[in-house]
């Protein structure tokens, strides 16, 4: 008798639980009491990721001694050592010089691209964007435009340098705008290569190496320090079709005041290049991953 | 090697060859520091020689006046990189086990500046044998070349007593690389790559009386059989003073940082 009362009792008890629950419906109406927010557009996602981008360079200021220390370093260096065996003196030489080391820098700080996307992809939150229901991309072009904050600080540090020591834009402001926006199309265009290499690579120094491997060659091996005629034959060939070579030319150009059409031309279409055959690669590995 | 080492037997130069054996066996598993010293300098060559040489007017073919610039800067940072060396035991406590089998200080300093001296000379050998090959003719007799080998052989050993000062100056690897960087830098204001009077004139007082300067213009008049005036006897008391100071420093930083 004791187990059929204590039976009945418990059943009652689950009954009365089972009453007092309260209904998903009800929960949801309490909890959220407006529409759920419309999911954000491609631009507003993109604009986060690179908000989040500009917020790291904020909390590790080093990772602008590339941006600020080095090219700086480098234009004093190469005008004041070599300018006067280079050019004849070196006032003439810092204005063939600093277009071509503010490209040099510019192109070289691309590859801190990769690199972050490596370290955090070796730190795990980029699974978490993975499953955000944002616009895939999103992302990597988040990456690629808080860079771009990084591409026009260089230049501007540079040419601040660079006005200091003599160097005068024959093209006046609208010039220097238009070459700083070539570079920055470029850089832009060319990170897309090390987002790649960030996505495919297993550590951050693998990113490194190779970044550096490919960046030393391809920015020495231009018209960034010399003009290419005074290079041997063999090596005028490579020099002369180099995109470095072509974004250098028409920065320069559009600093002096001129309008290279097929610099430009050249460097666009370099830049197509890279946006349509690496950015299409770079989505594929990062939809794989 | 323990015996060895604590073998009265083994005076203080069988110790300090034994050490320069360690650290040639550990210079040689670093690949890595291998490949860096020998690639830095022949790609500066080459950057300096195909980039730059065409724009360059020195009098002379570029190839042969840049040379005797390299040849200085691939011992000044083969030299610099034993800071690392003498840092990484520094820090690692090896220090206290050569101690403890009764090796002195100066068998286990020497053993890094005699690798050091006995890696570089090989490097630099290597950038001239490179040199060679792409056009580099010297004209010096058999004198001038002992000559030349002499001067580079003291101006190796004097930066590896500078550098084992610095590594013992240092207290991380990282820190002690940074003097390599600036052993590197160094040759650039100098006659290295072109020269002085086409730099501006307040650079010539720098260039002209820095420690690389002399060395290098010795190296270039002895090589290509040219009047070299009181340029070696320069760079020598160059060496022989940083010498001095560097092995006073490095005997009184070791006593300090094994106490």
């Amino acid at each position: 008798m004791t187990t059929a009362t204590t039976t009945t009792t418990s059943d009652r008890a689950a009954d009365d639980h089972f009453l007092d629950a309260p209904k998903a419906e009800d929960l949801a109406s309490l909890l959220i009491n407006k529409e759920r927010p419309p999911k954000p557009s491609a631009l507003s996602a993109s604009l986060t990721f690179g908000w989040r981008t500009v917020l790291k360079i904020k909390h590790v200021p080093e990772q602008l001694f590339d941006v600020t220390a080095f090219p700086i370093m480098m234009v004093l260096m190469y005008t004041y050592l070599f300018g006067g065996a280079l050019a004849g003196s070196t006032s003439e030489y810092i204005q063939f010089l600093l277009p071509g080391i503010l490209t040099m820098s510019v192109v070289m700080v691309t590859m801190y691209t990769g690199v972050a996307i490596n370290t955090d992809i070796s730190k795990g939150v980029f699974d978490r964007f993975r499953t955000l229901p944002i616009w895939r991309p999103a992302p990597m072009v988040g990456y690629l435009l808080g860079d771009v904050l990084r591409y026009v600080l260089a230049s501007a540090v540079m040419l601040t340098v660079g006005m200091i020591i003599g160097y005068r834009p024959d093209g006046g402001p609208l010039g220097v705008l238009l070459g700083v926006a070539l570079l920055v199309i470029f850089a832009f265009s060319f990170s897309w290569v090390w987002t790649m290499f960030g996505l495919m690579l297993r550590s951050e120094k693998s990113v490194m190496g190779v970044s550096m491997m490919v960046i030393f060659p391809l920015t020495f091996l231009s018209n960034v320090f010399v003009d290419p005629k005074t290079m041997p034959g063999w090596l005028q060939a490579f020099v002369n079709n180099s995109p470095v070579t072509h974004v250098a030319t028409g920065v320069r150009e559009l600093m002096a005041g001129e309008w290279p059409a097929a610099d430009i031309a050249w460097s666009l279409g370099w830049s197509a290049f890279f946006v349509i055959v690496f950015g299409a690669w770079t989505m594929r590995l990062y939809n794989r991953k | 090697m323990s015996d060895a080492l604590g073998s009265d037997a083994l005076g203080p130069i069988g110790r300090t060859v034994t050490m320069t054996g360690r650290r040639i066996r550990i210079s040689a598993r670093d690949i890595d520091a291998v490949i860096t010293s020998l690639l830095l300098p022949l790609m500066l060559m080459a950057v300096f020689i195909y980039l730059f040489g065409g724009a360059i007017d020195t009098g002379t073919a570029y190839v042969t006046y840049v040379v005797p610039g390299v040849l200085v800067l691939c011992a000044a940072f083969g030299g610099s990189t034993t800071a690392i060396g003498v840092t990484e035991d520094m820090k690692g406590g090896i220090i206290d086990r050569f101690r403890s089998l009764g090796v002195g200080g100066t068998s286990i300093l020497a053993g890094h500046v005699v690798a050091s001296t006995l890696r570089n000379l090989l490097s630099t050998a290597l950038v001239l044998g490179a040199a060679l090959l792409i056009g580099f003719r010297p004209d010096a007799s058999p004198a001038g070349w002992l000559a030349a080998a002499g001067l580079l052989t003291a101006f190796v050993v004097t930066i590896s007593w500078l550098s084992t000062a610095v590594g013992l100056l240092a207290r991380t690897p990282e820190a002690a690389s940074g003097f390599s960087f600036f052993m590197v830098f160094l040759p650039y204001p100098s006659s290295a790559f072109v020269p002085i009077d086409t730099m501006p004139g307040w650079l010539h007082g720098f260039a002209e009386h820095q420690p690389v300067t002399p060395m290098i213009e010795s190296l270039r008049g002895l090589l290509l059989a040219e009047p070299v005036g009181n340029e070696p006897w320069v760079a020598l008391a160059w060496c022989a003073g940083i010498l001095t100071v560097s092995v006073a420093a490095s005997a009184a930083l070791f006593r300090v940082r094994s106490r």
